[in-house]
Parts: C-alpha cells; sequence; structure tokens
C-alpha cells in the first residue's frame, strides 16, 4: 500500500468522475452491451419506484433486481439522486482497491510455495517463477487493468448493477486468498441468489477451505445451502412475498427477456423453435454452470483463484445476460497470471478480436436499429465473433497453465535424440 | 372522483320510456342524421330491443331478441356487454362527440356479477364470452386473452342495476382488426327484421364501408330490480355510427339524400319495431339545409344549457298509406350558402385528445397522450393506457406536464396526480394497464409522458408482415362536463335516442378514445433459423473442445517434425500427411511412447538450460494434432 496505489485510486475515480458528467454516460447506460434486463439503471430506477409506490416490482417484467438491494439503495435514489454517479465511483473504485489487496496477498502466496517448492524446479525457469518485483508489479497491473480498462469505466458511467456484482466478486475473491469462510460463503451466497451464476464459484471456495478432507467439504456446502436460504428468507421479508425468486432467478434459468446483448443466448432463443426451447435452455444453461465446473475443478485443484478466475470468466461468456462489465472485470484478474503469459500465443488475436467485435458493435446496432440498412444477423454476427475472442482467450489461459506447470518442472527446453521436442496433450 | 350518482338514476331506467310488462318484448329503429362541419355527415342507427323476461327460465324461448344474447345471461354470470367494431377515427376537433364512443378496431368490454364469482372464474368466463362473440360477429375477438385484458379500476363504470353487489369488469381492444362487410352481415342477423326491412335495409356494406369512418356497436345489459333475479329486463342495443364525406361524391353542390347516402330510399319500417323514427338535427351544420320532403314535427332539446333542433319523420305514420314505397329525404342547401359552408366554424368541444409516439429507433420511444380543456373551468381527468406486453413502460418516467393556451411550449410545470393505478405487465402474460386522474385547469392542455423500451420477440411471434409494426391500443380518457355543449351521448338511465332529448343532469360523464399507435419492433432475420442454431452451438463447442482437452489430456513430449519452412511446402506437405494418416497410424501410435521415455529421461538429467525461446510448442500446432487424432 504504497503512495502509488492511492494515487491510482484517485485517478481512476476522477476519470470516471470526467466522463460521468459528459453525454456518454446516460448513452451508455442505455447500449444494450452494457445495460441488460438484469443490470440497467432504468430497471433499478423502476424497481425502486414501484418499492416506493407501494406496487410489487415483481409482478411486471421489468425489474429483476434482488429486493434487499431495492430497499437498500432506496433511500439514496429517492433523496440523494444527484450523488448517484458518485456512490457508483466509490464502489468501483473500492472493487479495484480489494483487487489489488487480493492479488498482493496472492502473489506473497504464491512466493510462499515457491519457497518451499524450488528445489523441485528445473534449472532455466527463472522466468516462470514469481520474483520479488512482482509482488509490487502484478497489484499495479491488476488495479491499472481494473480501473483504466474502457470497459469498467463505461461500466461504471453506465451506472449497471454490475458495478455491484463486480464488489461483491471483489470481496469474495479477497475472502478466498485471505482464508476468511463466513465472509466469503456470505457475499457467494448473496451474489447466487441475486444472479444465479456464481453458485460455481462454491467449486474454488471448496478446493481452499476443504483442505482435502471430505467431511469439512460437506460441511462447508451445507454452510453455503444454509447461506442462500437465509439470503433468500432475508429477501422475503422485504416484500413478505417470494416473487422475487422467479423474478431474479427464474428470469434468468428461463431467459424470458430476448433483448439483445452480448452473449449467445438471445438470438438463439430468438430464432429457436418453440419445442426445442426447454431442451435447449437446460443445455445452455449447464453449459455455463456445471459443464466445465467439474473437470476444470478436478484439472485445476491446485490453483483454486486460476480455477475462480476462468469460472467468472467463462460465466460472463455464457451466462444469459452478460455485460461488458462482467468482461472488464475478469480481463482485471488476468495480471494474476503474468507468469504464464509466455506461453499464451493467441494475445494478438484476441486483441484483435475484442478491438474490432467492439467497435463493429456500435455500427451495426445503428445500422440494424436506426438506419434500418442491417437487420438482427449482423450484430448476432458481431457478439458471436467477440464471444468466440474471448473463448480463445481462456483456453489460452488455460493451456499455458498446464505448459508452464510442465515446464516448471520440467525445463523449458526439452531434447529428444539431441532436437527439439514438443510438448503435445494426449 | 366522479359521484356515483347515476347508479341511482339506473333505477329510473328500470321503468325508462314506456313501461314493460311482463314478457313483454319491444323493438325500436331510430335513425339520427347530423351534418357534421367540414361537409361530412354523420348518420346513427340505433336497433332497440327490451325483453322484460321475468324468471331465468324464460331465456330459453325468445322472440324478438336473439337468441344467443338471451343464452349468454343463461351461461355467463355476464350482467353488461359492449362490443365496438370500427374502422377510421372520430375527428373531435370538426365533429364534436359521438353519440356512442368507440375506438379504431375491436373493442370489448363486460362486467360480471354473480354469486360466488372469482377473479378466475372471470377471467375463464371473459375468454368464453369473447370466444362466443367471435363467431357471432365474426371478428377476430377470440384473440381477447389475458394478455390484452386488463381489470379496469376506475375509468369504467357499470350501467346495469343492481350493481352494488361484488361485480368484475375486463376491457380489451384489439386494435389491428379490420372491421369489414362480413363483420356487417352478421351484425344485420342479430335484428328482429333482419336486413329485409326497416332502417337495416339502408345498411348495405357497398356504402357502409365508403365511409370515412364506420362503426358497428353491441351493447347489452341487464336491468334487474334488487335483490330480485325474478325480475328482469335485457336490453339489446345495436348501433352504427357512420361518417359520410360528402366531397367523395363529387357533386357539385353538397346537398345529399338518404338515396345518396345508402344506394337506395327507405323501404318502410320493420313491422316488429315498436317505433320507428328518423331525426334529422337542424341547427348548427344543419342549418344551411333544406330538408324535402317537409318534417312532420321538430323537437327542441334542451341539455345542460346547449340547445338542438331535431326534425322528426316517424316512419310509422310515413307508411301509413299502403301505396307508399320508398321514402327518401333529402338536405338542399340554397346556392348562395354553398360559398359560405366552409366558414361555419365548428364550435371546439370542451375536451379533446391527441396521442403520438416520440423518439426514433427500433430501440425506445415515448408514448404521449395530449389532453386539452378548452372549457374556461378546471376539469376532472381520467386517463387509462393499455401498455400491450410487447412494450415494457418505466413507470418511474410517467409524467404530467401542463400549457396553458397562450403559450406554444410545455414548460416544466408539472401536474400533480389525484389518483395513479397501475399493474405492471409481464411479457407474453400481462399488459401494463394504467389509470391516472388528475385536474386540469381551464384553458390548458396536459403533456402525459411515458417511456417505453420495444423488445425483441420470438420470431414466430411476429405477425406476417412484421415490418407493419405492432400497435398499441386507443387510451381512453374520461372527463366530467359541467355543461351539455357538444354532448349528443344516451344518459346512461335512458335507451332511446329520444332519451336524450332535455336530459340535463348536474354533470356529463365524457369518455374519449386517442388514436392508436404502431410501433416498429426490432425484428430478427426470418430466414436463418438453422444457421443462427448452428452458429451459436459452433461457439459453444468451440470452447468445450479445448477445455476438455485440457481437463483430460495429459502432456506429452513428441518429436518435433521438422516442418518446413516454406509456406507452399508447409502447405504440400499437410496435404501429404494427411494422406499418409491412415498407413502411418502405427507410425504415430508408436511416437508418443518413445517421447514419454525420453520424457522420463529428460527429467532425470534434468539437463543444463537452453536457450528460453524461439522452441516454443505452438497451441495452432497442438490443435492440428488433435484435429489429426479425431
Amino acid at each position: 500500500m504504497d503512495s502509488k496505489f492511492f494515487k491510482l485510486l484517485l485517478l481512476g475515480g476522477a476519470v470516471r468522475f470526467y466522463f460521468c458528467r459528459t453525454p456518454l454516460a446516460p448513452m451508455i447506460g442505455n447500449r444494450v452491451e452494457f445495460a441488460t434486463p438484469l443490470n440497467s439503471h432504468k430497471r433499478m430506477q423502476e424497481g425502486i419506484f414501484l418499492l416506493q409506490s407501494g406496487i410489487d416490482p415483481y409482478l411486471g417484467d421489468l425489474v429483476h433486481e434482488s429486493p434487499l438491494i431495492l430497499s437498500a439503495l432506496s433511500g439514496l435514489f429517492k433523496n440523494y439522486p444527484q450523488f448517484l454517479a458518485m456512490f457508483y465511483i466509490i464502489l468501483d473504485v473500492l472493487t479495484a482497491a480489494l483487487l489489488y489487496a487480493m492479488s498482493h496477498r496472492f502473489v506473497q502466496q504464491k512466493q510462499d510455495q515457491q519457497k518451499v517448492e524450488r528445489k523441485e524446479y528445473a534449472k532455466d525457469t527463472a522466468e516462470l517463477q514469481f520474483n520479488s518485483l512482482d509482488k509490487l508489479d502484478i497489484p499495479e497491473l491488476v488495479i491499472v487493468a481494473y480501473l483504466f480498462n474502457p470497459l469498467t469505466v463505461m461500466n461504471c458511467i453506465g451506472m449497471t448493477s454490475t458495478v455491484l456484482s463486480n464488489l461483491f466478486l471483489a470481496f469474495f475473491f479477497y475472502c478466498l486468498v485471505k482464508r476468511l469462510l463466513l465472509p466469503s460463503l456470505l457475499v457467494l451466497a448473496f451474489e447466487t441468489v441475486r444472479s444465479f451464476y456464481p453458485i460455481v464459484l462454491i467449486a474454488p471456495l471448496l478446493l481452499i477451505f476443504s483442505r482435502n478432507s471430505i467431511k469439512r467439504g460437506v460441511v462447508i456446502s451445507l454452510l453455503f445451502a444454509v447461506c442462500c436460504l437465509g439470503v433468500a428468507v432475508a429477501n422475503y421479508f422485504v416484500l413478505n412475498s417470494w416473487n422475487f425468486l422467479d423474478g431474479t432467478l427464474g428470469f434468468i434459468f428461463y431467459f424470458r427477456d430476448l433483448q439483445p446483448n452480448i452473449g449467445l443466448f438471445w438470438y438463439f432463443f430468438t430464432e429457436m423453435f418453440e419445442h426445442f426451447r426447454t431442451m435447449f435452455l437446460i443445455t445452455f444453461q449447464l453449459n455455463a454452470t456445471v459443464l466445465y465446473l467439474v473437470p476444470l475443478t478436478i484439472k485445476l485443484r491446485k490453483e483454486p483463484l486460476l480455477l475462480a478466475t476462468v469460472l467468472v470468466a467463462l460465466m460472463a461468456v455464457f451466462r444469459a445476460y452478460p455485460s461488458l462489465g462482467d468482461v472488464g472485470f475478469y480481463l482485471a484478474l488476468l495480471p494474476l497470471w503474468k507468469r504464464c503469459w509466455k506461453f499464451m500465443s493467441h494475445g494478438f488475436v484476441v486483441f484483435t478480436f475484442f478491438l474490432v467485435t467492439l467497435s463493429m458493435m456500435g455500427a451495426l446496432w445503428h445500422l440494424w436499429i436506426y438506419a434500418g440498412s442491417a437487420n438482427a444477423n449482423f450484430y448476432f454476427g458481431a457478439t458471436l465473433a467477440f464471444s468466440t475472442g474471448q473463448i480463445f482467450l481462456i483456453t489460452d489461459l488455460l493451456f499455458a497453465h498446464v505448459k508452464r506447470e510442465f515446464c516448471l518442472f520440467n525445463g523449458q527446453k526439452i531434447l529428444i535424440d539431441g532436437e527439439e521436442a514438443r510438448i503435445v496433450l494426449k | 372522483m366522479f359521484p356515483r350518482a347515476f347508479v341511482l338514476l339506473l333505477l329510473v331506467a328500470f321503468n325508462a320510456g314506456s313501461p314493460l310488462g311482463r314478457d313483454d318484448e319491444r323493438f325500436h329503429e331510430e335513425l339520427v342524421v347530423r351534418p357534421l362541419s367540414g361537409d361530412h355527415v354523420n348518420t346513427y342507427f340505433q336497433f332497440t330491443t327490451r325483453w322484460h323476461y321475468g324468471e331465468k327460465d324464460n331465456l330459453y324461448h325468445t322472440q324478438l331478441t336473439p337468441r344467443v344474447i338471451a343464452e349468454l345471461l343463461q351461461q355467463f354470470a355476464v350482467k353488461e356487454l359492449h362490443i365496438g367494431l370500427t374502422q377510421g377515427l372520430w375527428r373531435y376537433e370538426t365533429w364534436g362527440y359521438p353519440i356512442v364512443e368507440a375506438t379504431s378496431g375491436a373493442e370489448m368490454w363486460a362486467w360480471f356479477s354473480g354469486f360466488n364469482l372469482t377473479n378466475d372464474e372471470v377471467d375463464r368466463q371473459w375468454k368464453e364470452l369473447a370466444n362466443v362473440f367471435s363467431g357471432v360477429l365474426c371478428a377476430s375477438l377470440n384473440f381477447v386473452d389475458n394478455t390484452n385484458s386488463i381489470a379496469p379500476r376506475h375509468l369504467i363504470r357499470p350501467q346495469f342495476m343492481p350493481a352494488n353487489g361484488r361485480k368484475f369488469v375486463r376491457y380489451s381492444t384489439l386494435p389491428r382488426e379490420i372491421v369489414c362487410t362480413e363483420n356487417l352481415t352478421p351484425w344485420k342477423k342479430l335484428l328482429p327484421c333482419g336486413s329485409a326491412s326497416g332502417f337495416a335495409s339502408l345498411l348495405n356494406s357497398g356504402h357502409v364501408h365508403n365511409t370515412k369512418y364506420h362503426s358497428l356497436g353491441l351493447k347489452v345489459r341487464v336491468l334487474c330490480e334488487d335483490h330480485d333475479e325474478d325480475n328482469c329486463i335485457v336490453e339489446l342495443t345495436q348501433t352504427a355510427n357512420l361518417v359520410y364525406d360528402l366531397r367523395l361524391f363529387e357533386l357539385s353542390n353538397n346537398d345529399f339524400s338518404l338515396r345518396r347516402l345508402f344506394g337506395m330510399g327507405l323501404n318502410g319500417f320493420c313491422e316488429l319495431a315498436q317505433s320507428s323514427k328518423i331525426y334529422v338535427q337542424r341547427n348548427e351544420q344543419g342549418e344551411r339545409f333544406q330538408l324535402v320532403p317537409a318534417p312532420m314535427h321538430e323537437v327542441k332539446s334542451t341539455r345542460g344549457g346547449h340547445t338542438v333542433v331535431y326534425s322528426v319523420y316517424d316512419m310509422h305514420e310515413q307508411f301509413k298509406d299502403a301505396g307508399e314505397r320508398l321514402f327518401n329525404v333529402a338536405w338542399l342547401s340554397p346556392k348562395s350558402e354553398n360559398r359560405r359552408r366552409n366558414l361555419a366554424k365548428p364550435v371546439m368541444p370542451p375536451v379533446t385528445v391527441h396521442r403520438y409516439l416520440l423518439g426514433h429507433g427500433q430501440e425506445r420511444g415515448r408514448i404521449v397522450t395530449e389532453v386539452t380543456n378548452s372549457h374556461y373551468d378546471a376539469l376532472p381527468i381520467m386517463v387509462q393506457e393499455v401498455i400491450p406486453w410487447y412494450v415494457h413502460a418505466y413507470l418511474h418516467t410517467l409524467s404530467i406536464r401542463r400549457k396553458p393556451h397562450r403559450l406554444n411550449e410545455y414548460g416544466r410545470q408539472r401536474l400533480p396526480f389525484k389518483l395513479l393505478h397501475y399493474t405492471p405487465g409481464k411479457q407474453r402474460e400481462l399488459p401494463s394497464h394504467l389509470e391516472i386522474g388528475f385536474m386540469l385547469p381551464g384553458q390548458t392542455s396536459a403533456l402525459i409522458t411515458i417511456d417505453v423500451d420495444y423488445l425483441l420477440l420470438k420470431w414466430l411471434e411476429y405477425p406476417p408482415d412484421a415490418n407493419h409494426g405492432h400497435y398499441i391500443g386507443a387510451a381512453i380518457v374520461s372527463s366530467q362536463l359541467p355543461m351539455g355543449r357538444n354532448y349528443t351521448a344516451l344518459p346512461a338511465e335512458g335507451h332511446l335516442f329520444e332519451h336524450s332529448f332535455n336530459a340535463t343532469r348536474p354533470s356529463y360523464v365524457l369518455s374519449l378514445h386517442t388514436e392508436a399507435l404502431i410501433v416498429s419492433l426490432p425484428t430478427p432475420d426470418f430466414s436463418m433459423p438453422y444457421n443462427v442454431i448452428c452458429l451459436a452451438c459452433t461457439v459453444v463447442a468451440l470452447a468445450f473442445g479445448p477445455i476438455h482437452s485440457v481437463a483430460t489430456k495429459m502432456i506429452i513430449v513428441g518429436r518435433q517434425t521438422s516442418a518446413p519452412k516454406n509456406f507452399v511446402k508447409k502447405i504440400f506437405c499437410k496435404i501429404f500427411r494427411r494422406g499418409k494418416a491412415a498407413e502411418g497410424a502405427g507410425e504415430t501410435e508408436g511416437a508418443p511412447t518413445s517421447g514419454a521415455t525420453e520424457f522420463a529421461s529428460t527429467r532425470a538429467a534434468a539437463r543444463p538450460a537452453g536457450g528460453p525461446s524461439g522452441d516454443q510448442p505452438l497451441l495452432e500446432d497442438l490443435d492440428e494434432e488433435e484435429e489429426e487424432q479425431d
């Protein structure tokens, strides 16, 4: 925690503050790439307005925020609407600070682990190991990646509730690294009841806290279930009705709103044949949750944080209503794996994918919705390519990690019969 | 905010007009002709059947009342039913208020009342009722269901009796409905004389559908004595409201006649009718015409300080002599009047409404309803909006701004709500239902705005010609006028047009319909469901494949294939290799084993570090390897 850290935080806040006063802010708040039916600021306002007018917001299907959040923020929305932007900026900066603290601690743990394992490492692998500078570098990279990523900046000035999700996720990561069981369980349960997909993060949590004991794992799982139940009941008491469950979790699971977003769901289910709908709905939801959960958990059992990173990233690609705010969050976690970067060969491809598709999205959206000279396929193509880019990034990270692990113990240069060998997955 | 006094007035209705004895069934036909400003003529037909059916069992034996109406009361707990089938838009500013209100397309509302009636039961009956009349009137009323029906809270008031028990109301509009001949014919069949004789013979589809505005109406209500189910009257009112544009007749002057309007003269009266009368308005726009033949008598009606003069032709008297055939009335205007005909400015009605959409694009917009009060005093205004489920409305953006007439633009001044009722909509299930009430100061306009989002629907939910747009039904604006200017509606307790003569009341309930709107929702490409499914699944597979191989495969060090540097050779080599893949299977099987052994040895040897870079295995290579193995 040096002065640079505070300077960066201040600068990040200032950037957000500057942009939230420009006309860009309301525009971003209305963009489908940032504001989905789940997180849009306008719907939050509507929910709070309905709550204050004594109308159950979940009777309609405009509001999908959890009742606790609605009632917690209702005072702020009603009495101090002029400070709302400030509030979101503070939350976002807080997220960055949490990520910084988390990564700081994480690097330290890695270095401790290295000290124990050093003897087993191959000799030419110094550059694959965390060195003493990383303790400063990596947290700095993380915080810069979060604070100055245009995606997170725009997400913040658009005042989407993804800012809140990111804060909760950052807190969850922080608790994971700090080995704080109860807070991490609570925040995870809260996020799960709010937006369903974070349920997969129970896997890294179990890996860290169960410490290879099945009994402990079962107890933690039960504890998690109790926490979820507790959060749900707390939500119930806000309105004294269970309607919110269908309004939040049901809405996510059944994918009722086909508003375009950056994910794969919207056009797929727009064009879906009605009799296949249920099957594909289940398939896609499985794909977004449990499909990769078990294999990755087994593969990455020694790296729970990498597992968490990959799961958060996969969530951002495959969830029903993804937004660019989610993407910005997991991009900020990538510097944690700086020592894998050497093996990441798709960097340029992914960067180009991101750049091209993100800039195309705005143009194609305009052509489709306003100019009427393109149709939905164009925008769908852009979102599809964007998802592909993200998938390249995630799989690249996984491959890089596997190779780094291998090279760390076997050296980077392996000769077979005097020839250089290649590493193959078989 | 409106007094319920008129419910008491309904008691009068029970015995209004000629008293009905038990099992007495009466039929009346009326035709009102009102010249309107701007060379328009309003003709209004009203056919009223009243039957004092007494006991419910009598409903099995009908005489004048159509059987389907009687069965309705047997089957459903419906006490009052309104159906309107309309094409065109009533122009309040120039035509004044119509005798019956209707919105473009199909409109339907009904009151239900009965013992042990639940909300679900009413929903079920409402749907069945709509289906029954879909068949009776050949209209698409079968599309009426919960997704486009609401239960109005304040705006629609009952006109049946007794109205003091538990009652339910349902309201729905189908603005897309196109009204045509197929609706007129079955509608005429409900009349006792059919279209053979009487005023109904004037309603020929060729002429009716040439009008600028035509509206068919059907109203059924039950009037029972309090707590006495055995002493009931069923009243069926069928109305046809037409507005002709005289300019379309391509005449040199704007004289017209019944024959000109309907294609033929009147061939008599319906023999079953108790009364059969034509009313012709003589003052205001009617002043400039001379009637041929001269009317038999005139009626002067003063209502709420507003006087209207009607000439009356009684068909029973007209056709007294057996020799009379084909009665015609002609409206002749003196030559000198022709010039001035457009100078006679219509009197602006006290309340007028308009509605339109703001914004462009298929993403979001704003629905604007404008209510203008040109009366000098403040008027209570109520607005009911039904916003269909495919449009999301944001209640927090609802606002009423005001503008005094002397200003040109709406300022920031807000009008406070006196009343607000809102049920949020749900996609594919419920429409949003909004009712607001406020006091509109005199000589002021109010601008009611609400922001909406347009939704993307499933590809099969779009109607044919998806780019035509989706309709948002008209809003209903209701008010209470202190005076009778322009007001022509029948009083709630009356059932004949003549009951509106001299019917001065403390206030007059006015209800207006705004224009319906068309929004263009974003449309998907309807032609490529397969492609979309394939492409999206491919992207999922792109993630699944590599993650699957990372999770299941182990790392093995293999022999570096000496890949040629030259691009062409590379491709050649690839093709060659692929061809050899089958025969060389044994070889590739062997290689990794040797690699694995080598791997063990390298590990043991732990050779000194070589060059750190330049010999990285590329992921592309790995992918190729996988492909080959697959």
